[in-house]
């Protein structure tokens, strides 16, 4: 506000009408964003503007694209297939956020009951979520090897079962394993940010009810849950959003398979793109989650700008 | 209740499942391949044998993939903290209009995802000519760096007492002045946090790596160690040497960014 003032003096010796309204400072302003601007608009905005072109085109890779309208995506809404990798898709979002915020609830609140073991266990805690993704999945995939991986060797060992079991090899457990190694790179971002929420409670709310009578459960539903609302909207929208274009997990450790029942929207995206080199297609693939993103982020965009 | 033994009981538990995969990927990675393929279960390495370190190192691409990385990770963090200083300053010191839709636009652009820019972006680079080159990965990184260390350094530079570039200017200092002898010296913690964040969320990447480069000897460490993986079912103990060489660089820059970490993004519901 104040540099506004300060700079104004070299603008009153120019007095055109632009200038007026545009402070020799606010030009300045223009220029350090500008790089930005440059940035997004030539690497994101250009980007997704051709890519609901070529959405409705037939491209193959290395032929000319042919414009074909809607036909992308009619076909698409027919496919089973892609139902099937839509289904999954959910499947995958909902089971691994709803646990990871659940898992995240319970060790934020143990966290602020522990008040000792905050600092250090919180930096291990959030290992998983700073390693990369690829190494998690990675690790995970071997710790799932029917053979000689972690958990069936383990399982063996104190008699739980009797055969090994091909996690990555059958449908149901193979979607099982991906969704754990999912929440267990992303329950510690949970945790930490409910963490974070909690202590931003003030303790007179806790206090007042306590006064007035509240049971530790009452205290709960009508002090610590209203209190993380906003939290838990932004961190489980943040997590949807990333949780929902997730990529690295399902393709290092099934890639979509067995058959297809792990592909998910972007597996399904890259090998349409990348395998059978069907670009219009692979492109109306990932649009499919455009609308669906795009109000997600216009949520989240209204909670984080808004001023305090 | 005075002892939360509830709490410290969760605490261990997940404590122990967060640590599991650590210990069997450093297990693993000092074991003899007959340890790693037998049936019994080797809970640790016994002999414990460097050879998986040794291999790897040798008989690999790994150290390939790893300058790969390094140079790209570095590179983008150069180009992100220079861009993202710059527009951090900008959107929150100075008046201007259109300012506060530029902000959200940046928080937008953080926020969408790279399933659905890969496919054109790859059409760009290639059309550059940049495709199956490190440059490709240099510039198309910056798509999600940028936008997320410029909503940190937001916060850093809003942190700082407007006064002191106030004062600044009134001893007859320009704004550019102002803000490279002022404010950057006052950010420098926030501007190396920003950096290294850019760095990991750069060596971490990989849709983009897998897509825009085929050369082997231009992959980077997680492409690589994918293919690796792909390509010889006995060679876990090489795989998990190389994952803990790979992790060992970002747990310690983590150990540093740890406190910055949750302020990024939750901040502003947190006050909110």
């Amino acid at each position: 506000m104040d540099a506004v003032k300060v700079s104004s003096p070299t603008v009153g010796a120019r007095p055109s009408a632009v200038r007026r309204v545009l402070t020799a400072d606010a030009w300045v302003g223009y220029l350090f964003i500008l790089p930005l601007v440059v940035l997004v608009l030539a690497l994101v905005g250009y980007p997704l503007v051709s890519a609901v072109y070529v959405s409705l085109t037939e491209k193959y890779v290395g032929y000319p694209a042919r414009f074909v309208g809607l036909k992308n995506y009619a076909d698409l809404s027919r496919d089973p297939v892609f139902h099937k990798v839509v289904w999954n898709s959910a499947l995958f979002t909902v089971a691994s956020v709803a646990v990871k915020l659940v898992i995240g609830l319970v060790l934020a609140l143990s966290l602020h009951r522990a008040l000792a073991a905050r600092r250090l266990v919180r930096g291990i805690l959030l290992l998983p979520w700073v390693v990369p993704t690829v190494i998690t999945a990675l690790t995970w995939h071997w710790m799932f090897d029917a053979l000689h991986g972690f958990i069936n060797v383990s399982l063996e060992s104190v008699g739980l079962i009797a055969e090994p079991i091909a996690w990555l090899g059958q449908p149901a457990p193979a979607m099982m394993a991906v969704i754990t190694v999912n929440i267990w790179r992303g329950f510690p971002f949970f945790g930490v940010s409910l963490l974070a929420g909690l202590q931003a409670i003030p303790r007179d709310l806790y206090e007042a009810a306590a006064v007035d009578g509240a049971s530790p459960a009452q205290r709960f539903r009508h002090v610590t849950l209203p209190g993380l609302r906003p939290v838990i909207l932004v961190t489980t929208l943040i997590s949807t959003i990333f949780t929902l274009n997730d990529f690295n997990i399902v393709y290092v450790m099934t890639r979509g398979g067995p058959g297809i029942a792990t592909h998910v929207l972007a597996t399904y995206t890259y090998e349409t793109g990348f395998q059978a080199l069907r670009w219009g297609k692979a492109v109306a693939v990932s649009m499919y989650l455009m609308p669906l993103v795009a109000l997600l982020i216009v949520i989240l965009a209204r909670h984080l700008t808004r001023e305090d | 209740m005075r002892r939360p033994v509830l709490a410290w009981a969760v605490i261990g538990a997940l404590l122990v499942v967060v640590l599991t995969p650590f210990y069997w990927m450093v297990n693993t990675s000092l074991k003899t391949s007959a340890q790693v393929q037998s049936l019994e279960p080797y809970y640790y390495p016994r002999p414990l044998t460097l050879r998986n370190y040794v291999e790897l190192l040798t008989a690999t691409r790994f150290p390939v993939w790893i300058r790969n990385s390094a140079t790209v990770a570095l590179g983008a963090t150069l180009v992100t903290v220079v861009v993202s200083c710059l527009a951090g300053y900008s959107l929150t010191r100075i008046r201007y209009p259109g300012r506060r839709l530029l902000a959200t636009t940046v928080l937008i652009v953080y926020l969408v995802p790279p399933t659905l820019l890969f496919i054109p972006l790859y059409t760009i680079l290639n059309g550059l000519g940049l495709s199956n080159t490190l440059w490709a990965l240099l510039v198309a990184y910056p798509t999600f760096t940028v936008p997320f260390c410029t909503w940190l350094l937001m916060g850093f530079f809003r942190s700082i007492p407007p006064d002191l570039e106030d004062a600044a200017m009134v001893d007859g200092a320009n704004r550019i002045q102002a803000f490279r002898r002022v404010i950057l010296p006052l950010a420098a913690p926030g501007v190396l946090a920003a950096g290294l964040f850019a760095f990991t969320l750069a060596w971490n990447e990989f849709l983009y790596a897998l897509v825009f480069v085929h050369d082997t000897e231009l992959k980077t460490v997680p492409v690589g160690l994918n293919d690796l993986m792909f390509g010889d079912i006995f060679l876990w103990g090489q795989l998990m040497a190389a994952s803990v060489l790979t992790t060992v660089p970002v747990v310690v820059l983590y150990t540093y960014l740890q406190r910055y970490m949750v302020e990024g993004l939750t901040a502003g519901a947190v006050k909110g």
